[in-house]
Protein backbone atom coordinates (compact mmCIF):
# COMPACT_ATOMS: atom_id res chain seq x y z
CA UNK A 1 0.00 0.00 0.00
CA UNK A 2 1.67 3.63 -0.87
CA UNK A 3 1.65 6.33 1.68
CA UNK A 4 -1.98 7.72 2.63
CA UNK A 5 0.27 11.10 3.06
CA UNK A 6 -2.00 13.99 2.58
CA UNK A 7 -5.33 11.48 1.08
CA UNK A 8 -7.46 12.00 4.12
CA UNK A 9 -9.03 15.38 5.80
CA UNK A 10 -10.59 16.83 8.63
CA UNK A 11 -13.49 18.61 7.65
CA UNK A 12 -15.29 19.37 10.57
CA UNK A 13 -15.15 20.12 14.57
CA UNK A 14 -17.41 20.75 16.72
CA UNK A 15 -18.06 20.72 20.63
CA UNK A 16 -20.74 21.68 23.00
CA UNK A 17 -20.21 24.05 25.83
CA UNK A 18 -17.42 23.38 28.29
CA UNK A 19 -18.91 23.36 31.82
CA UNK A 20 -18.77 21.96 35.24
CA UNK A 21 -22.53 21.51 35.22
CA UNK A 22 -24.14 20.11 31.72
CA UNK A 23 -27.18 19.14 33.53
CA UNK A 24 -27.59 16.73 30.53
CA UNK A 25 -26.72 13.04 29.42
CA UNK A 26 -23.90 12.44 27.30
CA UNK A 27 -26.15 10.87 24.87
CA UNK A 28 -27.69 14.54 24.53
CA UNK A 29 -23.97 16.29 24.37
CA UNK A 30 -22.67 13.69 22.07
CA UNK A 31 -25.42 14.56 19.77
CA UNK A 32 -25.10 18.11 19.93
CA UNK A 33 -21.31 18.39 19.33
CA UNK A 34 -21.56 15.67 15.89
CA UNK A 35 -24.50 18.00 14.44
CA UNK A 36 -22.16 20.75 14.99
CA UNK A 37 -19.35 18.96 13.78
CA UNK A 38 -21.77 18.12 10.88
CA UNK A 39 -22.84 21.70 10.02
CA UNK A 40 -19.11 22.77 10.06
CA UNK A 41 -18.53 20.69 7.11
CA UNK A 42 -21.62 21.27 5.36
CA UNK A 43 -23.04 17.31 5.71
CA UNK A 44 -26.12 16.07 6.39
CA UNK A 45 -27.48 12.54 8.16
CA UNK A 46 -26.98 10.84 4.47
CA UNK A 47 -23.49 12.01 4.78
CA UNK A 48 -21.70 10.47 7.46
CA UNK A 49 -22.20 6.48 7.61
CA UNK A 50 -19.18 6.11 10.14
CA UNK A 51 -18.75 6.38 13.60
CA UNK A 52 -15.85 6.02 16.47
CA UNK A 53 -15.77 6.90 19.94
CA UNK A 54 -13.90 6.45 23.41
CA UNK A 55 -14.79 6.17 26.53
CA UNK A 56 -14.29 4.87 30.11
CA UNK A 57 -17.79 3.31 30.68
CA UNK A 58 -18.68 6.87 30.94
CA UNK A 59 -20.43 7.57 27.48
CA UNK A 60 -23.27 6.65 25.07
CA UNK A 61 -21.92 4.22 22.47
CA UNK A 62 -22.49 4.86 18.73
CA UNK A 63 -25.33 2.58 18.33
CA UNK A 64 -27.49 4.97 20.43
CA UNK A 65 -25.98 8.18 19.20
CA UNK A 66 -26.19 7.40 15.26
CA UNK A 67 -29.97 7.31 15.78
CA UNK A 68 -30.76 10.06 17.33
CA UNK A 69 -28.92 11.99 14.22
CA UNK A 70 -31.04 10.27 11.64
CA UNK A 71 -27.84 8.19 10.68
CA UNK A 72 -27.88 5.02 9.27
CA UNK A 73 -24.49 3.55 10.35
CA UNK A 74 -22.17 1.15 8.15
CA UNK A 75 -19.45 1.20 10.47
CA UNK A 76 -19.16 1.94 14.02
CA UNK A 77 -16.93 1.26 16.66
CA UNK A 78 -16.70 2.20 20.57
CA UNK A 79 -13.41 1.76 22.10
CA UNK A 80 -12.01 1.93 25.64
CA UNK A 81 -9.34 4.96 26.37
CA UNK A 82 -8.57 7.94 27.42
CA UNK A 83 -6.13 10.05 26.37
CA UNK A 84 -4.12 9.30 23.43
CA UNK A 85 -7.51 7.75 21.57
CA UNK A 86 -8.35 11.13 19.37
CA UNK A 87 -5.02 10.45 17.12
CA UNK A 88 -5.00 6.88 17.00
CA UNK A 89 -8.90 7.12 15.85
CA UNK A 90 -8.53 9.47 13.32
CA UNK A 91 -6.02 6.99 11.85
CA UNK A 92 -7.96 3.99 12.12
CA UNK A 93 -11.16 6.32 10.52
CA UNK A 94 -8.35 6.61 7.64
CA UNK A 95 -7.76 2.99 7.55
CA UNK A 96 -11.78 2.05 7.88
CA UNK A 97 -12.82 4.35 4.88
CA UNK A 98 -9.43 3.24 2.76
CA UNK A 99 -10.64 -0.36 3.17
CA UNK A 100 -14.41 0.68 1.88
CA UNK A 101 -15.55 -0.30 5.42
CA UNK A 102 -17.79 3.45 4.85
CA UNK A 103 -16.88 6.63 3.29
CA UNK A 104 -16.95 9.67 5.84
CA UNK A 105 -16.31 8.99 9.99
CA UNK A 106 -17.72 11.35 12.87
CA UNK A 107 -15.47 10.46 16.01
CA UNK A 108 -16.51 12.11 19.55
CA UNK A 109 -15.98 11.82 22.47
CA UNK A 110 -18.60 12.99 25.59
CA UNK A 111 -18.15 12.75 29.57
CA UNK A 112 -19.68 14.32 32.35
CA UNK A 113 -16.46 14.65 33.56
CA UNK A 114 -16.96 16.72 36.45
CA UNK A 115 -20.83 15.65 37.71
CA UNK A 116 -20.37 11.67 36.77
CA UNK A 117 -17.12 9.89 36.59
CA UNK A 118 -14.44 12.50 37.55
CA UNK A 119 -11.88 11.69 35.73
CA UNK A 120 -9.32 12.66 38.87
CA UNK A 121 -10.17 9.13 40.25
CA UNK A 122 -12.86 10.62 43.21
CA UNK A 123 -16.16 9.05 43.76
CA UNK A 124 -17.21 5.89 41.46
CA UNK A 125 -13.71 5.20 40.26
CA UNK A 126 -11.86 5.19 44.40
CA UNK A 127 -15.43 3.07 45.30
CA UNK A 128 -14.25 0.40 42.57
CA UNK A 129 -12.87 -3.02 44.46
CA UNK A 130 -8.88 -3.77 43.94
CA UNK A 131 -8.00 -6.73 42.18
CA UNK A 132 -5.58 -8.42 39.50
CA UNK A 133 -2.71 -5.58 38.51
CA UNK A 134 -3.90 -2.55 40.92
CA UNK A 135 -2.62 -4.49 43.81
CA UNK A 136 0.26 -3.02 42.34
CA UNK A 137 -0.43 0.52 43.09
CA UNK A 138 -4.01 1.19 44.54
CA UNK A 139 -3.79 0.12 47.53
CA UNK A 140 -0.49 2.59 48.51
CA UNK A 141 -3.09 5.15 48.08
CA UNK A 142 -1.94 5.73 44.28
CA UNK A 143 -5.30 5.92 42.35
CA UNK A 144 -5.58 9.18 40.02
CA UNK A 145 -3.58 9.66 36.75
CA UNK A 146 -1.76 12.47 38.99
CA UNK A 147 -0.58 10.16 41.56
CA UNK A 148 0.40 7.35 38.52
CA UNK A 149 2.70 9.77 36.56
CA UNK A 150 4.12 12.01 39.79
CA UNK A 151 7.28 9.60 40.39
CA UNK A 152 7.88 9.97 36.43
CA UNK A 153 8.05 13.66 37.02
CA UNK A 154 9.86 13.82 39.92
CA UNK A 155 12.41 11.30 38.23
CA UNK A 156 12.96 14.26 35.76
CA UNK A 157 13.65 17.01 37.84
CA UNK A 158 16.41 14.53 39.39
CA UNK A 159 17.75 13.42 36.15
CA UNK A 160 17.46 16.82 34.88
CA UNK A 161 17.38 19.49 37.39
CA UNK A 162 14.15 20.36 36.23
CA UNK A 163 12.23 22.91 38.57
CA UNK A 164 8.76 23.68 39.18
CA UNK A 165 9.21 27.40 38.67
CA UNK A 166 10.33 26.14 34.88
CA UNK A 167 7.28 24.13 34.50
CA UNK A 168 4.75 26.63 35.58
CA UNK A 169 5.60 28.65 32.53
CA UNK A 170 3.60 25.90 30.53
CA UNK A 171 0.27 26.65 33.01
CA UNK A 172 1.34 30.52 32.66
CA UNK A 173 1.12 30.25 28.38
CA UNK A 174 -1.93 28.23 28.15
CA UNK A 175 -4.06 30.39 30.60
CA UNK A 176 -2.76 33.67 28.27
CA UNK A 177 -4.18 31.35 25.33
CA UNK A 178 -7.16 31.16 27.00
CA UNK A 179 -8.00 34.70 28.04
CA UNK A 180 -7.98 35.42 24.08
CA UNK A 181 -10.99 32.06 24.11
CA UNK A 182 -14.12 32.55 24.47
CA UNK A 183 -15.04 28.92 25.03
CA UNK A 184 -12.62 28.33 27.53
CA UNK A 185 -13.44 27.63 31.13
CA UNK A 186 -10.55 28.78 32.80
CA UNK A 187 -10.04 32.58 31.37
CA UNK A 188 -7.89 34.44 33.78
CA UNK A 189 -4.15 34.69 33.06
CA UNK A 190 -2.00 33.24 35.67
CA UNK A 191 1.28 33.99 37.32
CA UNK A 192 5.06 31.61 37.98
CA UNK A 193 3.86 32.37 41.80
CA UNK A 194 -0.02 31.99 41.19
CA UNK A 195 1.36 28.37 40.18
CA UNK A 196 3.70 27.97 42.99
CA UNK A 197 1.53 29.31 45.74
CA UNK A 198 -1.80 26.77 44.58
CA UNK A 199 -2.37 23.84 46.79
CA UNK A 200 -0.39 20.54 46.39
CA UNK A 201 -2.51 17.40 45.59
CA UNK A 202 0.71 15.21 45.14
CA UNK A 203 3.88 16.78 44.96
CA UNK A 204 5.34 17.82 42.46
CA UNK A 205 1.84 18.89 41.59
CA UNK A 206 0.11 21.71 42.67
CA UNK A 207 -3.56 22.36 41.77
CA UNK A 208 -2.85 24.85 39.26
CA UNK A 209 -0.03 21.95 37.24
CA UNK A 210 -3.28 19.74 36.67
CA UNK A 211 -5.84 20.15 34.24
CA UNK A 212 -9.83 20.99 34.81
CA UNK A 213 -12.01 18.46 34.79
CA UNK A 214 -14.88 19.60 32.90
CA UNK A 215 -18.46 18.40 31.38
CA UNK A 216 -18.17 18.27 27.45
CA UNK A 217 -18.67 16.15 24.31
CA UNK A 218 -16.41 16.74 21.37
CA UNK A 219 -16.64 15.56 17.21
CA UNK A 220 -14.07 15.37 14.17
CA UNK A 221 -15.14 14.30 11.12
CA UNK A 222 -12.54 12.90 8.68
CA UNK A 223 -13.05 11.32 4.99
CA UNK A 224 -11.38 11.94 1.95
CA UNK A 225 -9.50 14.37 0.72
CA UNK A 226 -11.37 13.97 -2.58
CA UNK A 227 -14.45 14.22 -0.98
CA UNK A 228 -12.89 17.07 1.15
CA UNK A 229 -12.95 19.12 -1.58
CA UNK A 230 -16.59 19.74 -2.18
CA UNK A 231 -17.12 20.81 1.27
CA UNK A 232 -17.53 23.56 3.42
CA UNK A 233 -14.57 24.64 5.09
CA UNK A 234 -10.80 24.48 4.11
CA UNK A 235 -10.02 20.87 3.70
CA UNK A 236 -7.20 20.37 6.41
CA UNK A 237 -5.13 17.40 5.58
CA UNK A 238 -3.43 14.62 7.60
CA UNK A 239 -0.22 14.26 6.87
CA UNK A 240 1.10 11.75 9.34
CA UNK A 241 -0.87 9.73 12.50
CA UNK A 242 0.58 7.61 14.91
CA UNK A 243 -1.76 5.67 17.62
CA UNK A 244 -1.12 4.81 20.89
CA UNK A 245 2.79 3.89 20.59
CA UNK A 246 4.16 2.08 23.62
CA UNK A 247 7.52 1.68 25.36
CA UNK A 248 7.84 -1.96 26.79
CA UNK A 249 5.82 -2.47 29.58
CA UNK A 250 2.79 -1.41 29.38
CA UNK A 251 1.87 -3.19 31.94
CA UNK A 252 3.91 -1.59 34.91
CA UNK A 253 5.10 2.01 33.13
CA UNK A 254 7.77 2.13 35.73
CA UNK A 255 9.57 -0.78 34.97
CA UNK A 256 10.81 0.36 32.39
CA UNK A 257 13.85 2.95 32.48
CA UNK A 258 14.67 5.59 32.15
CA UNK A 259 11.02 6.47 33.68
CA UNK A 260 11.26 9.79 32.82
CA UNK A 261 11.49 8.30 28.88
CA UNK A 262 8.16 8.76 27.38
CA UNK A 263 5.96 7.18 24.42
CA UNK A 264 6.97 9.41 21.99
CA UNK A 265 10.42 8.47 21.96
CA UNK A 266 8.93 5.40 19.60
CA UNK A 267 6.18 7.75 17.75
CA UNK A 268 8.63 10.05 16.84
CA UNK A 269 10.17 7.64 14.14
CA UNK A 270 6.83 7.00 13.15
CA UNK A 271 5.00 10.22 12.81
CA UNK A 272 7.99 12.14 11.65
CA UNK A 273 8.68 9.86 8.39
CA UNK A 274 5.17 9.74 7.12
CA UNK A 275 4.53 12.90 7.16
CA UNK A 276 7.90 13.88 5.61
CA UNK A 277 8.31 16.86 7.56
CA UNK A 278 10.56 17.63 10.78
CA UNK A 279 9.91 18.96 14.12
CA UNK A 280 11.58 22.36 12.76
CA UNK A 281 8.79 22.60 10.03
CA UNK A 282 6.14 22.70 12.93
CA UNK A 283 4.51 26.04 13.72
CA UNK A 284 2.60 24.88 16.46
CA UNK A 285 1.65 22.50 18.85
CA UNK A 286 -1.14 20.87 20.36
CA UNK A 287 1.17 18.68 23.24
CA UNK A 288 -1.31 17.14 25.80
CA UNK A 289 -1.95 19.01 29.06
CA UNK A 290 -3.13 16.63 31.12
CA UNK A 291 -0.54 18.01 33.62
CA UNK A 292 2.37 21.01 32.73
CA UNK A 293 4.77 17.94 32.99
CA UNK A 294 3.32 16.15 30.40
CA UNK A 295 3.45 18.87 28.12
CA UNK A 296 7.14 19.32 28.81
CA UNK A 297 8.20 15.67 28.58
CA UNK A 298 6.55 15.03 25.16
CA UNK A 299 8.23 18.29 23.29
CA UNK A 300 11.39 16.50 24.57
CA UNK A 301 10.69 13.34 22.91
CA UNK A 302 9.30 14.71 19.73
CA UNK A 303 12.69 16.90 19.41
CA UNK A 304 11.06 20.27 20.08
CA UNK A 305 13.77 20.56 22.16
CA UNK A 306 17.00 18.30 23.49
CA UNK A 307 16.44 15.88 26.28
CA UNK A 308 16.32 17.50 29.65
CA UNK A 309 16.45 21.23 28.16
CA UNK A 310 12.17 20.83 28.53
CA UNK A 311 12.59 22.92 31.26
CA UNK A 312 14.74 25.66 29.80
CA UNK A 313 12.65 25.38 26.91
CA UNK A 314 8.81 25.59 27.89
CA UNK A 315 10.41 28.75 30.48
CA UNK A 316 11.61 30.54 27.25
CA UNK A 317 8.51 32.44 25.62
CA UNK A 318 8.85 29.45 22.65
CA UNK A 319 5.32 28.11 23.48
CA UNK A 320 3.49 31.41 23.61
CA UNK A 321 1.88 32.76 21.24
CA UNK A 322 4.06 34.72 19.36
CA UNK A 323 6.75 32.98 20.43
CA UNK A 324 8.77 30.08 17.96
CA UNK A 325 6.38 27.37 18.38
CA UNK A 326 2.84 28.18 20.46
CA UNK A 327 1.61 25.10 22.27
CA UNK A 328 -2.69 24.44 22.95
CA UNK A 329 -3.24 27.60 21.63
CA UNK A 330 -6.90 27.32 22.83
CA UNK A 331 -5.66 26.86 26.80
CA UNK A 332 -6.05 23.67 26.72
CA UNK A 333 -6.76 20.65 29.28
CA UNK A 334 -5.04 22.97 31.54
CA UNK A 335 -7.67 25.91 30.86
CA UNK A 336 -10.12 25.76 28.06
CA UNK A 337 -11.10 21.94 29.24
CA UNK A 338 -10.29 18.30 29.63
CA UNK A 339 -12.07 16.36 27.17
CA UNK A 340 -9.02 13.77 26.49
CA UNK A 341 -7.29 15.18 23.89
CA UNK A 342 -9.97 15.73 21.21
CA UNK A 343 -10.01 19.52 21.80
CA UNK A 344 -6.22 19.75 21.33
CA UNK A 345 -7.03 18.98 17.68
CA UNK A 346 -9.89 20.58 17.09
CA UNK A 347 -7.93 23.76 17.87
CA UNK A 348 -5.13 23.07 15.14
CA UNK A 349 -7.54 22.52 12.91
CA UNK A 350 -8.87 25.62 13.19
CA UNK A 351 -5.81 27.33 13.28
CA UNK A 352 -4.85 26.14 10.13
CA UNK A 353 -7.77 26.95 8.57
CA UNK A 354 -6.65 31.04 10.12
CA UNK A 355 -10.05 30.88 12.09
CA UNK A 356 -9.18 30.53 15.62
CA UNK A 357 -12.29 32.19 17.56
CA UNK A 358 -10.79 35.05 19.67
CA UNK A 359 -11.68 38.38 20.32
CA UNK A 360 -10.68 39.81 17.05
CA UNK A 361 -14.27 40.89 15.17
CA UNK A 362 -13.75 38.93 11.75
CA UNK A 363 -12.29 36.01 13.47
CA UNK A 364 -14.75 34.02 11.48
CA UNK A 365 -13.76 35.23 8.52
CA UNK A 366 -10.32 34.98 9.13
CA UNK A 367 -9.36 38.64 9.96
CA UNK A 368 -7.09 38.56 13.15
CA UNK A 369 -5.14 41.28 14.36
CA UNK A 370 -2.24 38.79 15.65
CA UNK A 371 -2.14 41.31 18.84
CA UNK A 372 -1.41 39.19 21.47
CA UNK A 373 -2.43 41.18 24.26
CA UNK A 374 -4.92 40.61 26.79
CA UNK A 375 -8.36 40.66 25.07
CA UNK A 376 -7.51 40.56 21.72
CA UNK A 377 -6.38 37.70 19.26
CA UNK A 378 -4.63 34.02 19.24
CA UNK A 379 -4.73 33.09 15.95
CA UNK A 380 -0.90 32.17 14.70
CA UNK A 381 0.25 34.30 11.75
CA UNK A 382 0.06 31.37 8.65
CA UNK A 383 -0.14 28.62 10.49
CA UNK A 384 0.59 25.55 7.60
CA UNK A 385 1.36 22.82 9.99
CA UNK A 386 0.19 21.87 13.39
CA UNK A 387 1.20 18.72 15.37
CA UNK A 388 -0.95 16.80 18.32
CA UNK A 389 0.91 15.14 20.88
CA UNK A 390 -1.38 12.92 22.45
CA UNK A 391 -0.44 11.21 25.93
CA UNK A 392 -2.42 8.41 27.93
CA UNK A 393 0.46 7.39 30.22
CA UNK A 394 4.40 7.89 30.38
CA UNK A 395 4.32 4.37 28.42
CA UNK A 396 1.40 5.22 25.41
CA UNK A 397 1.16 7.94 23.57
CA UNK A 398 -0.24 9.61 20.02
CA UNK A 399 0.83 11.58 17.12
CA UNK A 400 -0.84 13.60 14.55
CA UNK A 401 0.53 15.94 11.92
CA UNK A 402 -1.88 17.93 10.22
CA UNK A 403 -1.36 20.77 7.16
CA UNK A 404 -3.58 23.76 5.70
CA UNK B 1 -12.20 -15.79 48.68
CA UNK B 2 -9.61 -14.03 50.41
CA UNK B 3 -10.34 -10.06 50.13
CA UNK B 4 -10.20 -7.63 52.85
CA UNK B 5 -11.27 -4.01 53.65
CA UNK B 6 -8.54 -1.85 53.69
CA UNK B 7 -8.38 1.84 54.26
CA UNK B 8 -12.48 1.32 52.90
CA UNK B 9 -11.39 -0.48 49.33
CA UNK B 10 -11.79 -3.80 49.47
CA UNK B 11 -8.67 -5.89 48.34
CA UNK B 12 -9.76 -9.12 46.03
CA UNK B 13 -7.99 -12.16 45.88
CA UNK B 14 -10.02 -14.62 44.10
CA UNK B 15 -8.54 -18.57 43.82
CA UNK B 16 -8.71 -18.13 40.58
CA UNK B 17 -6.16 -15.08 40.49
CA UNK B 18 -2.93 -16.84 38.83
CA UNK B 19 -0.67 -14.56 38.81
CA UNK B 20 -1.32 -12.60 42.38
CA UNK B 21 -2.55 -15.48 44.56
CA UNK B 22 0.70 -17.19 44.99
CA UNK B 23 2.71 -13.99 45.65
CA UNK B 24 0.09 -12.24 48.15
CA UNK B 25 -0.13 -16.03 50.18
CA UNK B 26 3.66 -15.45 50.50
CA UNK B 27 3.83 -11.85 52.06
CA UNK B 28 1.56 -13.33 54.39
CA UNK B 29 4.35 -15.44 55.29
CA UNK B 30 6.63 -12.36 54.95
CA UNK B 31 8.76 -13.48 52.34
CA UNK B 32 9.18 -11.30 48.97
CA UNK B 33 9.04 -13.13 45.99
CA UNK B 34 9.64 -12.53 42.14
CA UNK B 35 8.58 -14.82 38.96
CA UNK B 36 11.43 -15.87 37.30
CA UNK B 37 11.96 -16.63 33.90
CA UNK B 38 12.69 -20.15 33.33
CA UNK B 39 13.92 -19.67 29.58
CA UNK B 40 16.41 -16.09 30.48
CA UNK B 41 16.01 -16.17 33.80
CA UNK B 42 15.17 -12.64 34.75
CA UNK B 43 13.00 -11.71 37.31
CA UNK B 44 10.16 -9.75 36.75
CA UNK B 45 7.53 -7.48 39.01
CA UNK B 46 4.69 -7.01 39.00
CA UNK B 47 3.57 -11.35 38.34
CA UNK B 48 2.98 -11.89 34.67
CA UNK B 49 1.42 -14.39 32.82
CA UNK B 50 4.57 -14.39 30.33
CA UNK B 51 8.41 -12.95 30.41
CA UNK B 52 8.01 -9.35 29.35
CA UNK B 53 11.77 -10.40 27.56
CA UNK B 54 11.36 -13.41 26.10
CA UNK B 55 7.98 -14.34 26.10
CA UNK B 56 8.31 -17.60 27.66
CA UNK B 57 5.40 -18.54 29.85
CA UNK B 58 7.72 -20.92 32.14
CA UNK B 59 8.52 -19.34 35.73
CA UNK B 60 9.20 -20.15 38.98
CA UNK B 61 8.93 -18.19 42.30
CA UNK B 62 11.82 -16.69 43.43
CA UNK B 63 12.53 -14.64 46.96
CA UNK B 64 14.39 -11.16 46.72
CA UNK B 65 16.15 -9.80 49.55
CA UNK B 66 13.94 -6.89 49.91
CA UNK B 67 16.46 -4.34 50.17
CA UNK B 68 16.48 -1.37 47.57
CA UNK B 69 16.85 2.29 46.95
CA UNK B 70 14.09 4.94 46.40
CA UNK B 71 14.31 5.42 42.26
CA UNK B 72 11.73 8.34 42.70
CA UNK B 73 8.73 8.91 44.94
CA UNK B 74 5.55 11.52 45.32
CA UNK B 75 3.96 13.10 48.25
CA UNK B 76 0.49 12.41 48.32
CA UNK B 77 -1.36 15.91 49.37
CA UNK B 78 -4.80 15.07 48.66
CA UNK B 79 -6.29 12.23 49.06
CA UNK B 80 -8.55 10.38 46.89
CA UNK B 81 -9.04 7.38 48.69
CA UNK B 82 -11.00 8.66 51.81
CA UNK B 83 -9.56 6.00 53.62
CA UNK B 84 -6.39 7.64 53.09
CA UNK B 85 -7.42 11.25 53.78
CA UNK B 86 -6.09 10.78 57.61
CA UNK B 87 -2.98 9.93 56.28
CA UNK B 88 -2.17 12.44 54.11
CA UNK B 89 0.59 13.50 53.84
CA UNK B 90 2.13 10.25 52.75
CA UNK B 91 4.80 8.96 50.92
CA UNK B 92 4.50 6.82 47.54
CA UNK B 93 7.89 5.23 46.97
CA UNK B 94 9.29 3.47 43.96
CA UNK B 95 11.78 1.12 45.50
CA UNK B 96 14.44 -0.36 43.28
CA UNK B 97 15.44 -3.84 44.41
CA UNK B 98 19.02 -4.69 44.58
CA UNK B 99 18.72 -8.44 42.39
CA UNK B 100 18.68 -7.71 38.39
CA UNK B 101 19.73 -3.97 38.85
CA UNK B 102 20.49 -2.40 35.18
CA UNK B 103 19.66 -5.32 34.08
CA UNK B 104 18.59 -6.60 31.20
CA UNK B 105 19.00 -2.78 30.06
CA UNK B 106 21.32 -0.64 31.73
CA UNK B 107 17.94 1.47 32.73
CA UNK B 108 16.06 -0.93 33.71
CA UNK B 109 15.58 -3.12 37.30
CA UNK B 110 13.21 -4.74 39.14
CA UNK B 111 11.13 -1.77 40.84
CA UNK B 112 7.85 -1.83 43.44
CA UNK B 113 5.26 0.52 44.23
CA UNK B 114 4.91 0.87 47.79
CA UNK B 115 4.35 3.45 50.74
CA UNK B 116 7.33 4.23 52.85
CA UNK B 117 6.51 3.77 56.41
CA UNK B 118 7.93 3.62 59.84
CA UNK B 119 8.43 0.46 61.39
CA UNK B 120 5.02 0.68 63.35
CA UNK B 121 3.72 1.58 59.44
CA UNK B 122 2.84 5.24 59.79
CA UNK B 123 3.53 7.23 56.95
CA UNK B 124 7.63 8.44 56.90
CA UNK B 125 8.17 12.01 57.50
CA UNK B 126 8.42 13.74 54.23
CA UNK B 127 11.83 14.97 54.89
CA UNK B 128 12.95 11.89 55.43
CA UNK B 129 11.85 10.63 52.18
CA UNK B 130 14.69 10.83 49.17
CA UNK B 131 15.68 9.37 45.66
CA UNK B 132 18.47 7.72 46.78
CA UNK B 133 17.63 6.61 50.14
CA UNK B 134 18.52 2.94 51.32
CA UNK B 135 14.99 0.82 52.10
CA UNK B 136 13.78 -2.50 53.33
CA UNK B 137 10.91 -4.15 52.87
CA UNK B 138 8.21 -4.99 56.23
CA UNK B 139 5.27 -6.82 55.62
CA UNK B 140 1.89 -5.26 56.81
CA UNK B 141 -0.78 -7.76 57.96
CA UNK B 142 -4.25 -6.92 57.21
CA UNK B 143 -6.28 -10.32 57.49
CA UNK B 144 -5.10 -13.87 57.89
CA UNK B 145 -4.55 -14.61 54.62
CA UNK B 146 -3.37 -10.77 53.43
CA UNK B 147 -0.41 -8.71 53.53
CA UNK B 148 0.83 -5.90 52.02
CA UNK B 149 4.74 -5.47 51.19
CA UNK B 150 5.95 -1.93 52.60
CA UNK B 151 9.04 -0.35 52.33
CA UNK B 152 11.22 1.24 55.86
CA UNK B 153 14.46 3.27 55.76
CA UNK B 154 17.75 1.91 56.66
CA UNK B 155 20.58 2.93 58.43
CA UNK B 156 23.03 2.17 55.37
CA UNK B 157 24.56 4.46 53.27
CA UNK B 158 22.58 6.05 50.14
CA UNK B 159 23.37 5.24 46.99
CA UNK B 160 24.46 7.65 44.13
CA UNK B 161 23.12 11.04 44.64
CA UNK B 162 20.39 11.95 47.20
CA UNK B 163 17.51 14.65 46.23
CA UNK B 164 14.54 15.60 47.07
CA UNK B 165 11.76 17.96 46.57
CA UNK B 166 12.46 20.84 48.83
Amino acid sequence: MGTLKDRYCVVGVGETEYSRNSGRTTRAMAVEAIRKAMDDAGLGPKDVDGMMSYQGNDSTPSLIVGPDLAIRLNFWMDVVGGGSSTEALIGLAMGAIEVGLCRTVAIFRSMNGYTEVRIGGTGTRAAAPVRGQELAWRPYGMTSAGQNFAPTFMRHMYDYGTTSEQVAHVKVAHSTHASQNPKALHKERVTVEDVLNSRWIVKPLHLLDCCVETDNATCLIVTSAERARDLRQRPIHIMGVAGRVSKPRTDFHFAHGPISRVAGYYAKDIVFPMAGIGPEDVDLTGSYDAFTFTTLLQLEEYGFCKKGEGGAYVSSGSIELGGARPNNTSGGHLCEAYTHGMNLVIENVRQLRGTADDYCPGWAEGKHSYDYSPGKCRQVEDAEIAMNLGWSTPATGSALILRR
Amino acid sequence: MPNVEYRGMNLIVPENDSEWREYVKTAREHKLVMRKCAACGLLRYPPSHGCPWCGDLGWSWQEVSGKGTIHSYEIVVQAIQPGFRDWAPYPVVLVELDEQRGSPTPDEGLRMIANLVKPDFTPEREEHVAIGKRVRVLFQDLSPEIALPQFTLTDEPPQGRVWRLA
